[in-house]
């Protein structure tokens, strides 16, 4: 059965237009795999996908799924009604207001008699945990139960093979597990499963993994295998799985790591060296004093009576005092989640990241940053404009910027000059100065700004480029206090990057950040300061190292740093220490200081 | 400045009206709207307001949500209502300030026209609220059937109107994102004069036209992957059934409903 091959892709190419999405691709996926599709932006792989679904056909070469050729008569169609395929917007896949009526969709299409349809709707939202939200409304859940609601209609086909196109890359940190944990028990029940994803840590749970660049497949092997091939993988604007950065840090400090499959194979190394040597009694403090040094590098900002002050005399640049805000009409689903008793204040240079479940509040606190909303009580204070004071609405523009969710759905101008430059003229700059800040701003975000690439239009652009343009023309307006709303949402992993160095450039500068973010490794590497709310209330406030380091955390998740160090402290690797280390760096400073005390060598120094 | 709208939308709740067959609930409501424009005097309008009344009471949709069905309408309505009230110059005079006068025929004008058009508005409202869009597109279907032999495309016409209806929130959802990330960057929506406002409005219209298509576009390819076709071969996982005990009742009620608005019209 095994040996099957239900998908067998033979130098396939496509092209959208002139440019070529799939140049020779060859594939055969068997019965039963669990396949992962890793790639850049604009590398081919959701068209690869598409191929084996029948919603592209390939321009030359040979495409056969199930053995139908898709090309011919009905073919497509034959094709689908045994592939079933899970896109990356939730909210695009529904057709319906019921959940179940939703599932239902794909069955009744394939002419299924009734009675046959209630069963498998009822079997399929079974299979995904949402049998209790058969009759809710798509639109009232959470992206996640969205996610997997567009799974169950995909399964209530019947398919023997599911297509995954980033299913998690518009969810929040549960959104994903929820869908991993879904696609475990899919991938356990021997349906096949081709899933593209941005997320490395996903594709060590497949049993393949295909690699994309530029059309073509460059890699395709088991997860150990591909990811040992690390200087390609980073050249090719992919990252490595968080164990795998760790081991590679550990070998850069001349460890000698051997290649480990997994997190438990890394334990399980770091045990054997510490058992191998003859440990002598050591004074764990040492080790503290190492990690704090290297965590924190700069000066510690220090936090007094809840806020946070960096240099003595600096004046805060946003402040929330006492701010509730609650939205008159009740069970409006439009309506922002309620906030109560928010307070805080922001320094210069310091950036502050919010955390919190979806529907907790984070993204009102940004509407009342930027004065997109006023509270019901308290004050926002911005520069020390009050934002209910509308004579000073001018003013205040020019001190707060806000880098909206998706912000390339903001695009609409016809040049991508012209779209940057809408900031900076509403603020009233003159015509050369206008010009000087889109240029800055464009190389900023890591774009060209010459005139050919300025006068080309934001829509003509690849989805990463769209984002990049959309953050350059909130920079252009050079507003001293940022807020961003989840900015590397949908990004791939070269954009996470750039984006991550983008914000310390901000930092360096002076710039007030506040960023929501679901990333706990983003908050905990990046912020100074960490806030987590709680169905519109402040649960946690402090800097990194209080908030996760609590011992019941009241974020939705803790760095994959802290938790690795919590597993080596629990293998009596790492000292249990007080202060445990929040991200890579300190986590490799942390293991290399346990390590180093008794020496490669087994000597202790 | 954000947008709200809750025209269409399912309101989720289980009563004797949500339970009722939709193409019952279709057809009574296509005859009660056309009946609102019989209603000529206070014994038929009270007779069409009982009748709205009832239903609405069954239902269990709460009044604000009901009342939001005329909201958008509302400042037409008053408008009218003060065009009747000044310029009907029939009847009696009850009231004469200098060159206004109101007159009788003027004040009956104001408050028929103005109740019985609301009175239409709950009615296609109710429907809507106590209906989920599946139900409503395939009542719509099954009723319209027959307009299939004379080559009206009904199943895609239904289709159209049930997706048009989910996507009402989505996309209201993307209006005041985009209003809130343009308003950042400065965009005065309170342009002064027409063309002012116009190109005010450009950086709005612009990005919700490309969503549009985005979620078109992404909308089609996933319902090609859920082999869509159109009509033919197509089963319904809903069953459409008339059943006695649960919509005779309502049926006889309306009929009830009709009968004394015609004996009042005859009278």
């Amino acid at each position: 059965m095994m040996e099957e091959a239900q998908i067998v892709i033979e130098n396939a190419q496509y092209a959208y237009g002139e440019t070529a999405a799939l140049a020779g691709v060859t594939l055969r996926i068997r019965a039963g795999e669990r396949v992962c599709i890793l790639g850049s932006n604009g590398s081919g792989k959701s068209t690869l996908l598409q191929l084996m679904n029948a919603l592209v056909l390939a321009n030359s070469g040979t495409v056969h799924v199930m053995g139908i050729d898709p090309a011919v008569a009905d073919g497509a169609l034959a094709v689908r009604r045994q592939v079933a395929m899970v896109f990356q917007h939730p909210e695009d896949q529904m057709v319906t207001s019921v959940v179940a009526d939703d599932v239902a969709f794909g069955p009744e299409n394939l002419g299924v008699p009734s009675p046959e349809i209630a069963q498998r709707v009822e079997a399929a939202l079974a299979a995904v945990s949402m049998s209790d939200e058969a009759r809710r409304d798509p639109a009232d859940l959470s992206g996640g139960q969205k996610q997997r609601v567009a799974i169950a209609g995909a399964l209530a086909m019947g398919p023997r093979v599911l297509l995954l196109d980033e299913p998690a890359a518009m969810l929040d940190a549960e959104g994903h597990r929820e869908i991993h944990g879904v696609i475990d028990s899919l991938s356990g029940h021997g349906i096949t499963i081709v899933h593209v994803t941005h997320f490395m840590d996903d594709a060590l749970a497949a049993d393949r993994v295909v690699v994309m660049d530029g059309g073509r497949v460059v890699m395709d092997d088991t997860p150990a295998r591909v990811f040992e091939h690390r200087e390609m993988i980073e050249r090719l604007g992919l990252g490595l799985p968080f164990h795998l950065r760790v081991a590679h840090a550990l070998i850069e400090r001349g460890l000698a790591v051997p290649p480990v499959t997994d997190e438990s194979g890394l334990v399980l190394w770091l045990q054997g060296q510490m058992q191998g040597w003859n440990r002598p009694q050591r004074d764990s403090s040492a080790a503290h004093q190492i990690q704090t040094a290297h965590a924190t590098g700069a000066e510690p900002p220090v936090l007094q009576d809840g806020h946070l002050v960096r240099a003595q005399g600096a004046e805060a640049a946003l402040v929330f005092d006492h701010v509730s805000f609650s939205y008159a009409e009740r069970g409006n689903r439009n309506a922002p989640a309620a906030l109560t008793g928010f307070s805080c204040s922001l320094m210069p240079g310091t950036l502050t990241a919010l955390v919190g479940r979806t529907g907790s509040g984070k993204s009102t606190v940004a509407s009342l940053a930027c004065a997109l909303r006023v509270p019901s009580s308290g004050t926002v204070k911005v520069g020390g404009i009050d934002t209910t004071d509308r004579k000073r609405r001018r003013e205040l523009r020019r001190l707060v910027g806000f880098v909206a969710q998706l912000p390339e759905r903001q695009l609409f101008a016809r040049t991508i000059f012209e779209d940057v430059a809408f900031g900076p003229r509403n603020l009233g700059c003159p015509d050369d100065e206008v010009g000087v800040r889109v240029r800055t701003a464009l190389t900023a975000v890591g774009l060209p700004a010459d005139e050919a690439f300025l006068a080309r239009s934001p829509f003509a652009l690849s989805g990463g480029q769209r984002h990049s343009v959309a953050l350059a023309g909130v920079l252009a307006m050079r507003q001293p206090i940022l807020v961003l709303d989840e900015p590397m949402a949908g990004l791939d992993p070269a954009g996470r990057a750039r984006m991550r160095s983008l914000l310390l450039n901000l930092k360096e500068a002076g710039t007030t950040l506040l960023l929501i973010t679901h990333s706990m490794e983003d908050a905990a590497e990046l912020a100074d300061r960490v806030i987590a709310l709680e169905a519109g209330r402040t649960v946690a406030d402090g800097s990194p190292r209080t908030v996760f380091g609590a011992a019941q955390p009241q974020t939705p998740g803790i760095p994959a740093a802290l938790r690795l160090a919590r597993s080596l402290a629990g293998a009596g690797i790492l000292p249990a220490a007080s202060e445990p280390p929040l991200t890579l760096g300190a986590l490799v400073d942390a293991i290399a200081a346990a390590l180093g005390e008794v020496g490669p060598d087994g000597v202790a120094r | 400045m954000a947008l709200r709208v809750s025209i269409g939308q399912y309101y989720s709740a289980d009563s004797p009206i949500h339970r009722l067959d939709p193409r019952v609930k279709l057809i009574v409501t296509v005859l009660f709207m056309i009946s609102c424009f019989f209603v000529r005097d206070a014994a038929t309008l009270a007779a069409a307001a009982a009748a709205a009344g009832a239903t609405a009471i069954c239902s269990h949709v709460p009044l604000g949500r009901l009342a939001a069905q005329v909201r958008p309408v509302l400042a037409f309505l008053i408008i009218t209502s003060v065009f009747n009230l000044f310029f009907i110059q029939t009847g009696d005079v009850l009231l004469s300030v200098g060159l206004v006068s109101i007159h009788t025929d003027g004040l009956a004008a104001a408050v028929l026209f103005t109740t019985r058009f609301a009175l239409l508005l709950i009615g296609g409202g109710l429907l809507m609220l106590t209906t989920t869009p599946t139900a409503l597109c395939d009542a719509f279907e099954a009723v319209f059937k027959p307009l299939e032999r004379f080559g009206a495309p009904v199943t895609q016409v239904a289709l159209i109107l049930s997706i048009g209806l989910r996507f009402v929130p989505t996309l209201v959802e993307e209006v005041n994102g985009v209003m809130a990330a343009q308003a950042a960057r400065g965009a005065d929506f309170e342009g002064k004069g027409a063309l002012a406002y116009a190109r005010a409005c450009v950086p709005l219209i612009v990005p919700i036209f490309a969503s549009a298509l985005r979620h078109a576009d992404n909308l089609g390819r996933a319902m090609d992957a859920r082999c869509y076709t159109g009509g033919a071969g197509r089963t319904h996982y809903r069953v459409l059934s008339f059943t006695p005990r649960r919509d005779l009742p309502f049926c006889l009620g309306f009929t009830a409903y009709l009968t004394v608005l015609v004996a009042l019209l005859a009278i």
